[in-house]
Formats: C-alpha cells, structure tokens, sequence
C-alpha cells in the first residue's frame, strides 16, 4: 500500500521534471524524486530489517538527496546563465510522450520480463519509465544542466530497478555505484564552467563546431 | 602477486606524479614503469600457456587467459605511448602550450586511466566492473578536453554523456542478468565466476534482453555504430598519445566485457543469437565507417573512424565464430591496437609540425619528416590490411571463418566494405605523405622519444605479420578456449 504510493509519487515527479521549463523547477523535481526513492529504500529496509539497506538508504539521502542538488545549485549560481530550459518539445507534447513510455514500459515488463511477484511488477515498470524519461530529458532540453539532471535521473530509475529485483545488487555495488555517481556529477561540473568560459553559454545544441 | 605489480605502479606513479614536478624527469620514470608492468604481463601471459597455478588474493578478482590477453594489449600500448608522451610534453612545455604544473596533471591523469583499464580486465564482480568501465569515462574525458579549447571542450562533454548514458543501458542488463541469477540460477551472486557455474539454469528469454542491453551500453563505449557518433570527436581532440591509448586499447577494455557477458549468454542460449547481433553491429559498423572515412578531410577524424572500422572487423569475427573466427578477433584487437597507436602517433608528430589536422594542407610529409613520413606509408598500407602486415592476417582468418561458418552475405559484404577502406586509406595518406611541401615549413628532424616509439610498434606489426610467435598463439588458443567456454 504505501509502496504503491511511493511508487506513483515517483512517477509524477518524473512527469513534473518532464513538464518544468526552468531549471530551478527540474531541480526541485529531482530533489524531491531522490527524497521518495530515500523513503521507499527505508520502508524495504524496515520491512527486511537489513543493516545495509539502512546504509544504502543513508548513503542515497546524503548524496542525491543534499550533495548533489548543493552542486547543481552552486552552478546556476555561479554561471548566472538565464532560467529557461529550453525546450524542443512542448509541455504538453512531452507529457504525451512521457506516459507513452509509461505505457511501453508496463507492456514490457508483462510480456517480456514477467517478473512474477507485484511489488516487483511495479517497480521494474515505474524504474524503466524513469530511465526513460532522464533519457528524454537529456535529448530534449538544450541547457548542459538539464544534461546532467536527465542522467541523473536514469540513475535513480537503475537504482529502483537494482531495488525491485530480489531486493537490490549486492552490497558494495551499491556503494561503488554512489561513489560513481558523485565523482561524475562534480566532472560535469567542472566541465559546465569550462564550457561557459569557453563558449559564453551552456546550450548544448549550439556545441556544433565537430561534423563529418 | 602479478596483480600487485599491475594495480599498483600506476597508482603509485599517479600518487609520485603530485609531489615530483619537474615533468620531465617523470616521464623516464614513468616509461621504466611501463616497462616493468609489460615485462610482468608478459611473465603472467607465460604463467598462463603453461598452466601454472597464478597467485590471487580474493574471489573479488579473477585472471584467466582472456583477462591475460587484453592486460598485455594495455600494458604494451600504454607503455610505447608513455615514451612518446615524454617528447610530446617536453615540446608543449618549452613552447609555452602548457605548464609544468599542467604537464604532471597529464602524467596524474594517464596513470589512473591506466589504471582503471587493468581494473576493469582483473575484476570479477561485474557490476564493479561497470563502475570502472565509466571510470575510464570519467578520467579520460579531461585527457580529451585537455588543451580547454572549444573544440576539445565539446568532444569531452559529448563524450562524457553518450557514454554515460550508453552505459546506463549496460547497468540495466546486468540488473537484469542478476534477476535471473538469482531467481533461476539460486545463487545471489553478480561475480562472473560465480554466474558461469550456473549459467545453463539461466532463462533465456530474460538472459537474452540483458544481452540487448549489454551490448548496446557497452557498445556505446566501443563505438559500434550507431552508438559511435562521440568517437571521432573524442579521438580527434585528445592529445595524439592518449589517443593511441583511446582507439587502441580503451574501445577494446569496453569490448572484454561484452565478451565476457557473451560467454555467459551463450551458455543459455542457443549461439547464432548473439552470432547474428555481432554480424549484425559489425557490417553496420563497417559500412558507415567505409562511407566516412572517403569523404574525411581531418587527418585524425579518418583514423578515429577507421577504429569503428576495426572494432566492427573485431566484432564479425566473433559473430562468425568458430575457432578461425574467435581467434581472428582476439588477433585482430592485438593487430589493430599496435598499428592505430603508430598511426595516432605518427599522425601526431605531422599535425603538430603543420600545425593543422586538415589534410588538404598537410602535403608532402615525406620530404618535411623523412622518417614519420616512412613510417606512416607503412602504417597506412598495414592499417588498410596489405601483407606482409599483421592486420592482413587476422582479417584472412576473419574472412575465411565466414565462408567456412556458411554465413556468405556477411563475409561478402564484409570483403566490399574492407575493400573500399583499402582503397580510400591509401589514397588519403599517399596525398598527405607524397606531393609538394608547403612554402612555410621547415625540414626538421623529429624527436627520439616518437622514432623509439615508432621503430618498436613497426617491428611488432612486421613480426607479426611474417609469423605468429608459437608462445602468442598458444596464449591466443587459450583465451579461445575460455570464450567457447
């Protein structure tokens, strides 16, 4: 039950991610997403009473939940780059599409997967519409930002998906796995400012200098 | 104990390369560690041809003859490059391109990349081995993006995020390969030993959508085409000794894992399934490099495209399969490494003295660069695949292995493809390297640390394109053996 409305919160975070046109809105959108993830991680810790989802569930909270969401603030801040997105689609077109995937990713976890328990059936469906959408997000919003929070948000559905197969990877996966995620969202960062010094900008469809 | 030798000197060298900065005296020291690990890979290649039992501390690393294979195609490739390097630093220091300081932020930089390619070949879990394979992302992105110019910046983001993306894609079908692990196979364990055991318990329906998934995420590292579009970018931009490391060995780390996943898929499911898809990646592969490589204008943009060319090659010849097959791939990704490395640095050493990449301007290297522009006709008539160079070798086995596999349309296509290469090959490079010199540039002779390097790829490519040494052949054996499985 509570499950279930955790699930479905992290569904309509991605559509708010899908719909934001700024980037204070889609980062809020991914605050708010890593903060459900956090919660579903501890009510599967609670219920399994395991010391590591306990850890995992800590570890998630600390990095995408407050370091991460820190960094990206510090680049809006830091670059005073103008608050669009810039979007290739539409709001309403890019919803449509969202819940397309939604749709697809149901029929391949039925047909396909058949995971055969439900709250797995749930959340592989809802985790690979996630992975979808972060896809969306980084190939249809022009900022470099909207980049980086596009895959951070295919992280966060993989890490569902780890969590609703046979209650998650092994343990220092897991760990190495943050550990991963953290050292390339500060690379990105650092590459952001380099591209802002050096084109005066950050739109990344304007990054066309390499052809043939 | 090998282990600790080739884990631990680069990251020593990283940690050394912070405190010492005077550059040049790090790159000799560096080289000498090179040359060590390669003299350690070769003795552990040695160990493994006569069966001796190896020394490995836990379950959490696993060396085998394959794993052997590709830590000696790094440890040779990186250890020629590291020569180079010294030179190649040394001039952009003395003409003000780069600081001292910045030169051993490179040397920091190549020895943990070094070191997270072994990494990725001694590991056994395979999700750390994810985590490596985009570690190796991560650390080379600023080896691409290291001059900051803006060229160089766009090709280190691009590739930054198609790879990451890319390899999300390969993170879901290990997550995927686990399910069935573990709901199948009984046992809650990601190590591939481990997954190996049990393999033949595996459903296959699930085992072959991660394989789907496998092979487009780590394909994107490899750059099968489509998933290739960061390559010739990423490749043109780094600096010219990281790129022999980039299109030697880096695009074949990312190839060892597939293989390696490939072992465990075919165990479950019938073979042509993942036969077809590497026939399938491969042709495509080879095509749309063929159509790029004859229209190319950049001297670097054409080798980076000819390794989505050799990559392709490499993956036809495990899709044909067969002993013929699988042992010209494993051949080919030696060959292709050692004759990409000369041309990257050949090529390296001509853009720098013309200063410019476009081949419209670059003429008549042999009169400029006597030497480089020797070694670089060589090159281009051994990377296209003329005997009496290796590459002519493995791609015959490759091609004879389709005919004897009855799989005609691909070995056919497959002969049109590398035919048209040939011919655009040898027709760029004769105008780069023949006709007259421009005006403005003077006749010089080049560094000794970039002819060393040269001589020492040169001789490799000749050795192994006259014969096959009986120790190389064996080790290569093996390591077929250990993917029939």
């Amino acid at each position: 039950m509570f499950v279930d409305i955790l699930l479905s919160a992290i569904l309509i975070t991605g559509f708010l991610m899908i719909a934001a046109k700024r980037i204070g809105a889609i980062i809020k959108g991914f605050i708010s997403q890593s903060l459900i993830l956090f919660l579903l991680t501890l009510l599967l810790a609670y219920k399994s009473h395991s010391v590591e989802l306990y850890v995992v569930a800590g570890l998630l909270f600390v990095v995408k939940v407050i370091l991460i969401p820190h960094f990206l603030s510090r680049i809006v801040k830091k670059i005073k780059v103008d608050e669009n997105l810039g979007l290739f689609l539409n709001p309403t077109v890019s919803i449509f599409v969202a819940l397309f995937f939604v749709y697809l990713s149901y029929i391949f976890t039925d047909k396909i997967v058949c995971v055969e328990e439900g709250i797995e059936h749930g959340a592989f469906s809802v985790s690979l519409s996630v992975i979808l959408m972060g896809m969306f997000i980084m190939i249809f919003r022009m900022k470099a930002i909207a980049q980086i929070v596009g895959l951070l948000v295919t992280e966060n559905g993989l890490f569902l998906a780890a969590a609703s197969v046979s209650g998650g990877m092994p343990f220092f996966v897991e760990i190495a796995v943050f550990f991963d995620i953290f050292l390339c969202v500060i690379i990105l960062e650092l590459f952001v400012y380099k591209i802002n010094k050096a084109f005066t900008h950050i739109d990344v469809h304007r990054l066309n200098g390499l052809k043939g | 104990m090998e282990l600790v030798f080739i884990l631990g000197i680069p990251l020593c060298l990283a940690i050394v390369s912070l405190f010492l900065r005077r550059s040049g005296v790090f790159g000799i020291l560096n080289a000498f560690g090179y040359l060590v690990i390669l003299c350690v890979s070769l003795k552990l290649s040695f160990d493994i041809t006569k069966n001796v039992t190896l020394f490995i501390p836990s379950t959490f690393f696993h060396i085998d003859a394959l794993s052997a294979y590709f830590i000696l195609l790094i440890a040779l490739i990186s250890f020629i490059s590291s020569i180079y390097s010294i030179g190649y630093l040394a001039s952009d220091v003395k003409e003000g391109a780069i600081t001292e300081r910045k030169a051993s932020g490179y040397w920091m930089l190549y020895n943990l990349f070094a070191f997270t390619m072994f990494f990725v070949t001694v590991v056994n879990n395979l999700g750390v081995m994810w985590v490596s394979i985009e570690m190796t992302t991560l650390i080379s992105a600023f080896l691409v993006g290291f001059y900051n110019t803006k060229k160089s910046i766009e090709a280190a983001w691009k590739y930054i995020i198609i790879c990451s993306a890319g390899i999300v894609l390969a993170f879901l079908g290990t997550i995927l390969l686990y399910y069935t692990v573990s709901r199948h196979g009984g046992i809650n364990s990601l190590n591939w030993t481990d997954i190996v055991s049990v393999a033949g318990n595996l459903d296959p329906r699930v085992t072959k959508i991660a394989f789907l998934f496998i092979l487009v995420g780590y394909g994107t590292k490899a750059g099968l085409v489509p998933m290739h579009t960061w390559l010739p970018d990423a490749h043109s931009q780094a600096l010219s000794p990281v790129s022999a490391l980039l299109s030697g060995v880096l695009l074949k780390t990312a190839f060892y894992a597939i293989i390696r996943f490939m072992i465990i898929v075919n165990k479950c499911v019938p073979v042509y399934y993942t036969q077809n898809l590497f026939i399938f990646f491969g042709i495509i592969s080879l095509g749309i490099a063929a159509g790029f490589i004859l229209v190319q204008k950049d001297i670097k943009r054409l080798l980076a495209y000819s390794s989505v060319e050799h990559i392709g090659i490499i993956s036809i010849g495990l899709g044909f399969g067969g002993i013929l097959g699988i042992y010209g791939a494993l051949f080919h990704a030696f060959n292709h490494a050692v004759t990409k490395a000369l041309m990257f640095l050949g090529a390296g050493s001509v853009v720098r003295k013309y200063k410019t990449s476009n081949m419209h301007l670059i003429k008549g290297v042999i009169n400029v660069m006597p030497f480089t522009g020797v070694i670089l006709i060589l090159g281009a008539f051994a990377l296209a695949g003329s005997p009496p160079f290796s590459i002519f070798l493995s791609e015959i086995m490759i091609l004879t292995a389709g005919f004897q596999q009855g799989s005609y349309t691909g070995a056919i296509l497959f002969l049109l493809f590398v035919g048209i290469i040939f011919a655009a090959i040898i027709y760029h490079f004769s105008k780069v390297i023949f006709g007259n010199k421009p005006q403005a540039i003077m006749v010089t002779h080049g560094q000794i640390t970039a002819k060393l390097s040269l001589i020492l790829l040169l001789i490799l490519i000749l050795i192994f394109g006259i014969s096959i040494p009986v120790f190389f052949d064996k080790f290569i054996l093996n390591a077929v053996e250990i993917i029939k499985g």
